[in-house]
Formats: C-alpha cells, structure tokens, sequence
C-alpha cells in the first residue's frame, strides 16, 4: 500500500506492507516519522487520516486517549494500512540515515535478577548494529501488543541483544515472560529505536539518573563509554535508584566499570525504601550508597555533576520528569538532557 | 477591551507559574522575574498541563514532558519547538494584574494545518 504523508516540511509518500505498522513502514524506509515509545503510550506519533481506510490495533492505546477517533485520528504506532492512505501528521517530517529494520528473534537465557526483574537474551535472524541507548519493539504471537526494551550490550553487528524486564502487576508480557512458557518462544523485533544515545566522541562528561530496569540502556552506554575508554578523559556520574538493596542488579558489572574508569566514574545505589547503613556497597566497595529518590539524591550532586555534561534519564514516569526538571532548574541546556519516555 | 484582574502583584513568586480562573476561562499567569505572561495553561505540543509540567528558568517556558521550550520576552521558540505560545493581553495597574479577556485562547489540535497553515 501507498501511504502519502503530508506534513508541515510538505509531502512524502512511503510503502506499508500489509501487515506492518505505518510508524514501522515510514522508519524502515528512512521517514523520520515522530515516535517515541512506539508502543501506544506517549502518543507523539499521532495523525489523521485524511482518506484510505485503516485498522488500529490496539484501540485502548493509552497514548490515544486525547484523540479525535472520530475524524479519523490514529496513532501510527497502532495501525495498519488496508488501502492506500493519506495521512495528516502535524510535525517536521525529514529523512534520516538510520534504517531501523523487521527482524525475528528467539528468547533464551531468561533468568530472574531480583524478585520482580528478569534479564533475557534474543537471538536475532540477522544481525543489528545500535547505539548505545536505544530500544527494541518485541511482539509476541502470544501476547497481544508490542513492548518496548533497551539493550544492555554494545557492540556492532550484534546477533544477541541482551534485555531487561519488570514484572508489572498485570503485565502480561512480562506474565508470560517469567511464566511457565516452554521452549525458546520466537518474538518479532523492530529496532533499533530511539534518540537518547551516546557515542564515544561526545566529548562531555555523562551524568545518568535511573530507576530500576531504567538501567538498561544506561548499561550500555556505559559498556560503549568503557570499551572506548571514555573515562579515562571524561566524569561519569550515575546514580541508579531501587527500592531496597535487594531489588538492585548488575552491580558486579557496575563496580567492574567503575573500576576501569581511572578514577573518574562514581556509580551510586540509591534506595528509596532502606537506609544505606554504610556509604559504600559491602560486597562491592566501588559502588556508593544514599538513601533517598534517586533524584533527589541526584539533584544534590548535580550542581557539579551537570557540568558540561550529557544527561542520560530512563525509568518510571514520574521518576523522569521529576529528573528532568531539576537538569533544567539546574541550567543544563534541553539537547544535552537525554531520555526515552516508554514505562 | 475586557479588562480583568486576575490577581495582585506578588501573588505569583518569581519563576513559577499559577493557574487562575478569570470568568470561567482557565488562565495561566507566568512570573519570570522580568515580566509577566497570561497563556492558556496546556502545552501547545500535547495538552499537558502546564500548571504541573512546566519550568521557569532564566526567562525559558519548558514543559518538561517533551522540552518544548518558549522564551518568555519575546515569546520566541527554543530549540525543537514546533508551536507558538498563545498569549493574553496583560497589563500592570494599582498593585494587581489585568488580562484582557475577550475569549478563551485555545489550540487547533485538530486542525492544526488550517490554523499555521502548514501545507501550503
């Protein structure tokens, strides 16, 4: 099917296959089409659609909820294309370099971390190159809806991407997930997505604030950062918050990298439902302990800390905006604060 | 000319906002140290509620949830900014704060293209 695109930098037209989301269509082809979550729940890929007829798949979408349905307003997201289209998208729509791309994957190695976060492991059908960063959508036969996760690892032409999940009450991916299921469950994945990465020649300082599994893409900046030996020029600050010592995770690798950073990364383990009794980890004495938020116990430090500096933030909603808006009370110009909205 | 007060001067603390209600249209008043702004109190970008998302730093309107940013002397759009802010008519007078209030600014969400004219 034809989709043509009219936007405010004019008019594009892209092919959609037939059972391929419009969003996905445009990405693969180079149509810097607006997205953030690509998963229904922010809601910046919106658009009208002028003529053709659509199917929506998920009608629930939570990032849908301030659209006009009824003059024919869809998340790209959520929808196929079942003629050709004209849609409306009220944004800059460009071209891009990255080719994000339809892969088919294999779920092994899923082992639980904590009590209510699993890391997995997908083999990927052809190999994928990302930034350290970005994100996966998974869809699953089973489980209606897709999920978005960040890798864990770095590296180029990767045939194994490494993830992680939270257990959410309900979540029936994550259900499924660490449920009973049998074998090596095959799982549809688009990638790589997403602007909040880092590339080894920034040449800033990093200073990143996550909450839980909001962890994982800064893993693999750190990953990158490290391989590159970006500390050895560069101050990392990280401050990773969970609820108790026993829902933190990767530490051993947290304490290995800040180890090989010549002194200059500082990795601190914010609980926001325990006392740290002591400043420093016990079993890993490179890692710091606060107790507090995490961004909080972040924006106390970030006076310094921001200091021409790139700002990574990933986690809970609520964990992020608040994170957000103390880079910004604090002075850090709005293209250096980094973040993926999809919890 | 429908001059209303909306508040006395001092009522909203240097760099945060307040929302009011001036006659049944929900106003938000901006105090960024300089001067003040009367906008209608949702982000342009996605109809966040400003009176929560927004931050006001060094004369800049962020909304925090996708940093759209406007500076607030000469209204200009920061960065990846798409949209312009609204703003109401504001003087100062006897110790309070007026808006003139003819009707209630709202953004074209839906027809967005009309409005800026984006096709053309």
């Amino acid at each position: 099917m034809k989709i043509t695109v009219q936007s405010r930098t004019g008019e594009t037209t892209l092919e959609c296959a037939d059972n391929e989301a419009i969003l996905h269509a445009g990405l693969r082809q180079g149509i810097s089409l607006p997205y953030e979550c690509a998963t229904g729940t922010c809601g910046t890929c919106r658009a009208r659609v002028v003529s053709g007829d659509v199917e929506v798949r998920w009608k629930e979408a939570p990032g849908g909820t301030r659209l006009k349905p009824d003059k024919g307003d869809i998340l790209m997201c959520q929808t196929r294309a079942r003629s050709d289209c004209v849609l409306k998208v009220p944004s800059e729509v460009g071209t891009m370099d990255a080719r994000p791309a339809p892969r088919n994957g294999v779920i092994r190695n899923i082992r639980k971390l904590t009590k209510d976060v699993a890391r997995f492991d997908i083999d990927l059908s052809v190999p994928m190159s990302f930034e350290a960063g970005q994100f996966v959508v998974i869809d699953s036969a089973d489980v209606v809806g897709a999920r978005a996760y960040s890798m864990v690892n770095f590296d180029t032409e990767v045939r194994r991407i490494e993830l992680v999940a939270k257990r959410k009450p309900g979540g029936k991916f994550t259900d499924w997930l660490f449920g009973a299921q049998q074998g090596d469950p095959e799982v549809a994945v688009f990638g790589p997505l997403g602007r909040a990465v880092f590339r080894s020649d920034e040449g800033k300082n990093i200073l990143s604030i996550a909450g839980g599994s909001g962890i994982a893409g800064i893993m693999s900046i750190l990953e990158c950062a490290v391989r590159a030996d970006y500390f050895r020029e560069h101050k990392g600050s990280v401050f990773f918050g969970v609820r108790t010592m026993q829902d933190a995770f990767y530490l051993e690798t947290l304490a290995r990298y800040v180890d090989s950073s010549h002194g200059n990364l500082v990795v601190t383990i914010v609980l926001s439902d325990e006392i740290a009794m002591t400043p420093f980890h016990a079993d890993y004495p490179s890692l710091r302990l606060a107790s507090g938020l995490v961004h909080e116990v972040a924006g106390q430090a970030m006076a310094s800390a921001a200091e021409d500096a790139i700002a990574f933030v990933a986690g809970p909603p609520v964990m992020v905006d608040a994170a957000i808006r103390g880079l910004i009370i604090c002075g850090m110009p709005r293209q250096d604060i980094r973040y993926d909205k999809f919890g | 000319m429908t001059w209303k007060r909306i508040c006395g001067l001092g009522d909203v603390a240097e760099n945060t906002v307040r929302k009011f209600d001036v006659d049944g249209i929900p106003i938000l008043l901006v105090n960024y140290g300089a001067g003040y702004r009367a906008i209608p109190p949702i982000c342009p970008h996605m109809e966040e509620p400003l009176e929560e998302s927004s931050v006001v730093v060094r004369c800049i309107l962020t909304c925090t949830k996708h940093l759209w940013a406007w500076k607030l002397d000469t209204l200009e759009m920061q960065g990846e900014t798409e949209k312009p802010l609204k703003t109401y008519e504001l003087k100062q007078e006897d110790g309070s704060i007026l808006v003139n209030v003819q009707q209630e600014l709202v953004y074209e969400f839906d027809d967005e293209d009309e409005e800026d004219d984006f096709f053309k």
